[in-house]
């Protein structure tokens, strides 16, 4: 055994070890230690303390070195996260760099992630929307992938528990497709984004444009003030870390929280190569990490172990969990494991004009972007030639224009310019994707990485259902775009490779039968009852929505299952 | 921060030694007669009037680092062969050099410049205009992102602290 110079066992063994700090691990550690159990937490990254380490947060444009602008060679070193959006100037040291750690595309996938205490928490564009039966049991209507094993009556209560905890801002909308939670206020439409969406209600029977639901605290209750957040300041400057805690991360609300209880142990810069599995006793006893700094070896033990290293990571432990028992992956009697991996569709936009509203504009910025319309193609039967649907941005704008023309005094008075422009609309889709078996993740048979554990294989694709919904999404915006009298309407799609959306889920899929599926309702693996997975891998199925607030909801539920459990002498 | 230096970060071009630049570059490779002749374009584009201009406000310092740290290999290269297109073609048409023509001589030069620059049937000397581009936006930005500009002439707001959906445009108008 490794490493038995540096502590004793005794001081290596927790009650439960949460592998992963982000979304999802933080809410494992808080309520582990909300409940007094000794939790250890295993980052892979650095730590991200609240404030302290957001080193850009307060700087103004012209206090960046390019004043927000990336260095050519940055980027040339970096094609895969130079596509992400948020990657600049102000937020680089909050995304994995491409040779940090490597892994091989058998088809075009970018893979973006976050290594640091709060993971991508820190930068996460906030959107939350709850799943409703109409997405719980889309497999099993539409016959794909396997059945949920669980209904919207499994985690309503679990997403209203989170929310009042996380801060979700929101209109209660009385939408069937899309449940009201537990809203603050909502963030409102402009007068655009109104018009359109009355002009929606009164034109189609299925349709709202709504304003979208966010994690940012619109008006704080003595529960965010407990967790040392305030009130959202508007900035909008959300991937620096925002000094206010003015949106759910991690870093200033489940990790703080689970740290002041006393009971949690937070390990940075520990990389997990696997899971250990007793063959004597039938179940994981701890987990062998790699330090990241010093490449040694040291092993951790506790009663339940929880997989939230993000999606493909928690993919890619498992498949290097290997054992007598399970050759080919902790849990894998099914063969599923790295299989039915899926992801989101955000290929097409569309972008028009509106002459109307010339009175009104806006004031200060929106940290929620503005409208979002839930799915609405599918949901109540099946009425297009393609599978399940999309959900839609929508955000009406306009600005203060200058002008750069001419030279000298000329230019200067161009410069301070502030011609309001018309009003321009924008969306963008967000579809759904069919997991299948052949879009999947695996371990690399030669290559490793910087702490010598192998590399994934991600091969994972478009396909035609993807290309039929994205021509369907272009024809009914468009359609609703005309009917709104919005004109010079320019759609366009991209051919971006899946993982651009950071949605990337599944691989380690939930579902009734031990045979076709990896997790159990309860988001253990049937086969080794004291290991859970509640991160984006245990996604049977994708839906449309922004699926974070699903996973937190997820993993409060699974710990308090495990809890139980445990309680009970079962693991 | 380090751009922000004022004036007296750029010394004369006589004081350096063996025509070395006196801005640090990584990249570009230019003398300190071509140093000044960005100096003095970045003046030209941007003068001091009653308000600052690009020098009292390190804005050429800003266009160096820009071009040498933004920019990929091929514009660099442009760059370069525009900025001795740019110096020839000052010559011919002041009769004498760019750096040593008067303020007014500058400026008659790059107003025609800057005209065919933004006319898109003009196809000669392409890489010269692709360094006046290439000056012109990053003189723009430099100084549309300035601490000046940007508390000054307009009022950015880090912490803008509201988000009013409707706003009558009259009222932006007064606000």
């Amino acid at each position: 055994m490794a490493n038995l110079n540096i502590d004793s066992v005794k001081d290596r063994t927790f009650d439960a070890i949460v592998i992963g700090s982000g979304m999802s691990g933080g809410w494992a550690a808080k309520e582990f230690t909300d409940k007094g159990l000794k939790t250890l937490v295993l980052e892979r990254g650095r730590d991200v303390k609240h404030l302290k380490d957001y080193p850009t947060t307060n700087l103004y444009p012209w206090e960046f070195p390019h004043h927000g602008v990336l260095p050519d060679d940055v980027q040339k070193a970096n094609p895969i996260v130079n596509r992400c959006y948020a990657f600049g100037e102000d937020a680089a040291h909050f995304f994995v760099k491409d040779a940090e750690h490597p892994y091989v595309q058998e088809k075009p996938f970018d893979w973006i992630r976050g290594y640091q205490a709060g993971g991508k928490s820190l930068l996460w564009a906030r959107q939350t929307q709850r799943w409703s039966d109409f997405d719980f049991e889309g497999p099993a209507r539409d016959g794909f992938a396997v059945d949920w094993p669980i209904r919207y009556a499994d985690i309503a209560p679990w997403y209203s528990y989170v929310e009042k905890f996380a801060g979700i801002s929101g209109n209660r909308d009385g939408l069937a497709e899309l449940p009201d939670g537990e809203f603050l206020p909502a963030f409102p439409l402009n007068a655009v984004e109104t018009y359109f969406s009355n002009h929606v209600k009164k034109t189609y029977q299925n349709r709202h444009v709504i304003s979208a639901r966010c994690a940012h605290l619109s008006k704080p209750n003595q529960v965010h003030l407990d967790q040392g957040r305030g009130q959202c300041q508007e900035r909008t400057l959300c991937q620096r870390g925002c000094p206010f805690g003015g949106y759910f991360s991690a870093n200033s609300s489940t990790i703080p929280w689970a740290l002041k209880s006393g009971h949690c142990t937070l390990r940075p810069h520990s990389v997990v190569e696997s899971i250990i599995y007793d063959d004597k006793k039938g179940k994981a006893t701890g987990v062998r990490v790699i330090d990241a700094n010093t490449k040694e070896a040291i092993e951790y033990y506790a009663d339940v172990i929880f997989v939230n290293a993000a999606a493909l990571n928690s993919n890619l432990i498992l498949l290097n969990s290997t054992s007598s028992r399970f050759p080919n992956g902790l849990g894998n009697d099914s063969g599923t494991l790295g299989k039915y991996v899926a992801f989101h569709n955000y290929s097409a936009h569309i972008n028009a004009e509106y002459s109307g509203a010339k009175e009104w504009t806006t004031d200060g910025r929106n940290p929620a972007g503005g409208g979002y319309i839930p799915r609405f193609r599918n949901v109540y039967k099946q009425e297009t030639d393609f599978l399940r649907g999309y959900a839609c941005g929508f955000s009406a704008y306009r600005w203060e224009q200058n002008s750069s023309d001419g030279i000298g005094q000329d230019l200067k008075n161009n410069l301070v310019k502030k011609d309001l422009s018309s009003w321009h609309v924008g969306s963008h889709m967000m579809g759904e994707t069919i997991p299948k078996e052949t879009n999947f993740v695996a371990l690399d048979k030669s290559l490793k990485d910087p702490f010598g554990i192998p590399q994934l294989r991600i091969s994972v694709d478009y396909d035609d259902n993807d290309e039929k919904m994205k021509k369907d999404y272009v024809e009914q915006m468009t359609e609703m775009f005309t009917s709104a009298g919005f004109t010079n309407i320019q759609a366009s799609t991209d051919h971006r490779a899946p993982g651009l959306d950071i949605h990337e889920m599944g691989g380690v899929r939930m579902g009734n039968d031990p045979k076709t599926s990896m997790l159990d309702k309860w988001h253990r693996l049937h086969a080794c009852k004291n290991v859970y997975v509640t991160d984006g891998a245990s996604m049977t199925s994708t839906s449309c929505q922004n699926p974070s607030l699903t996973y937190m909801a997820f993993t409060a539920r699974a710990v308090d299952h495990a809890i139980g459990e445990m309680k009970k002498g079962n693991v | 921060m380090a751009l922000i230096l004022g004036s007296a970060a750029v010394l004369p071009s006589c004081l350096s030694d063996k025509g070395k630049p006196v801005v640090q570059l990584k990249h570009l490779k230019i003398d300190a007669d071509q140093e000044n002749l960005v100096n003095n374009l970045t003046e030209t584009i941007l003068p001091k009037t009653d308000t600052p201009g690009a020098m009292d406000l390190g804005i050429n310092l800003f266009v160096f680092k820009m071009i040498d740290d933004c920019y990929d290999k091929e514009h660099r290269a442009d760059f370069i062969t525009g900025l001795s297109d740019f110096a020839a073609e000052a010559k011919k048409q002041l009769g004498k050099s760019f750096n040593d023509s008067t303020a007014i001589e500058r400026t008659t030069f790059v107003s025609g410049i800057d005209k065919k620059s933004k006319d898109e049937k003009y196809k000669d000397n392409t890489k010269l205009i692709a360094f006046y581009k290439m000056v012109k936006d990053q003189t723009v930005f430099g100084y549309t992102t300035s601490e000046y500009f940007m508390t000054k002439q307009i009022v950015y707001e880090l912490v803008p602290g509201r988000y009013n959906a409707m706003f009558p445009v009259k009222s932006k108008a007064t606000a």
